[in-house]
């Protein structure tokens, strides 16, 4: 590709350009999309931090074994866990997702760094949300319910 | 592809050294999504507050991320620039699909490069840079995007034919700027207005010839 290199040129677009919005794309959606787009990202990221909590007691780390495991700020993992509205930088995830061998992008929606137009996504994130419970110690039905999420992610 | 291209700095009005390219990730989106949709956010409440409500930017709800299952579609092309270790302004080019054809009489039923997507990042857009209270940091930024899609076009044996739905307050600079042809509005999309280049505006736009 051979771009303009001819600056008057350049500066003449400039003028042009200038005071002027440039976006192309549909126009506004409706405002109840965007709330349910935001109840679906809370299910998601309560099955983000579960999903993380439970890998970590299955294999049995503490969290300052799991960040160095991990090669990520201990204060990261506790922001993570701690507090919902903390974004999580995409190389963290990269590296979560890594240890998970699970896919990068389905751990970038499920942390709440990007959003997916994928119902069934969305409603396994909720089930698993609502299946584990990471206070308790890793029960059967928890091992299982890690085993099959993490499944269900590496398959789609 | 990554290539230098130069944009203009507003503080000096000097020409800087930017960089074009189509190795688009999800990474990408989600730099847009924490570092521009917040700015859009701050401005278009500003202005609600103003009333300035012709000045609210239509693509405030907009989330790149979404688009991240469309990286994957060998038909789309998507371009960045970046400059000061910051994305400046993103784009989606399809190459096939619903709105790859043309629709100007003198070259109806040929096929196109259609701009799905374009943004600029809001520091860069004097009206919502104005809105909080601060000075558009770059320009050009659309240019060479459009140039680029021209560029693609080029490629795909289009030899610049490119179209787009442009949103209402973005017309002017389709019209104005780029030159392209207002053909109509279009039903099957919200009836935006349907712009287009023939080859020949293509290269007049590349070229600067009028």
């Amino acid at each position: 590709m051979k771009f303009n290199s001819d600056l008057g040129w350049l500066k003449k677009q400039a003028a042009l350009e200038d005071n002027c919005f440039v976006s192309v794309g549909g126009l506004v959606s409706a405002v109840e999309d965007l709330e349910q787009k935001s109840q679906q990202a809370t299910a998601s990221r309560t099955a983000f931090v579960n999903l993380l909590n439970l890998a970590r007691r299955e294999h049995k780390l503490t969290w300052e074994q799991f960040s160095q495991k991990l090669d990520v700020d201990l204060a990261e993992l506790i922001e993570i866990e701690n507090d919902e509205s903390y974004k999580p930088t995409p190389r963290t995830v990269s590296k979560i997702a890594n240890f998970l061998r699970v896919p990068a992008e389905k751990l970038f929606v499920l942390s709440g760094l990007a959003r997916a137009h994928d119902k069934q996504f969305q409603e396994a994130a909720l089930r698993f949300a609502a299946r584990s419970q990471p206070v308790k110690a890793l029960s059967s039905e928890e091992h299982e319910a890690l085993k099959e999420y993490v499944k269900f992610l590496c398959e789609r | 592809m990554k290539t230098r291209v130069h944009i203009i700095d507003n503080a000096t009005g000097q020409p800087v050294e930017a960089e074009i390219f189509d190795e688009i990730t999800v990474e990408h989106f989600i730099e847009t999504q924490q570092n521009w949709r917040p700015v859009v956010l701050k401005a278009a409440r500003q202005l609600a507050s103003r009333s300035s409500h012709q000045l609210i930017p239509q693509h405030f709800h907009w989330d790149w991320t979404t688009k991240a299952p469309e990286l994957k579609v060998l038909a789309n092309v998507f371009y960045g620039i970046s400059y000061d270790n910051q994305l400046q302004g993103l784009m989606k080019l399809e190459t096939v699909g619903q709105f790859c054809t043309c629709r100007l009489p003198e070259q109806a039923g040929k096929a196109l490069v259609y701009v799905d997507y374009v943004e600029v990042a809001p520091w860069n857009l004097k009206p919502l840079a104005s809105a909080l209270g601060e000075k558009p940091r770059y320009n050009a930024i659309g240019t060479r995007l459009i140039e680029a899609a021209v560029l693609k076009s080029k490629e795909e044996d289009c030899k610049g034919r490119v179209g787009l739905h442009s949103l209402p307050m973005t017309e002017l600079f389709y019209t104005r700027a780029c030159r392209m042809t207002p053909v109509g509005r279009d039903p099957a999309k919200q009836n935006l207005l349907w712009l287009e280049y023939t080859a020949e505006q293509a290269e007049n736009f590349l070229t600067g010839a009028r």
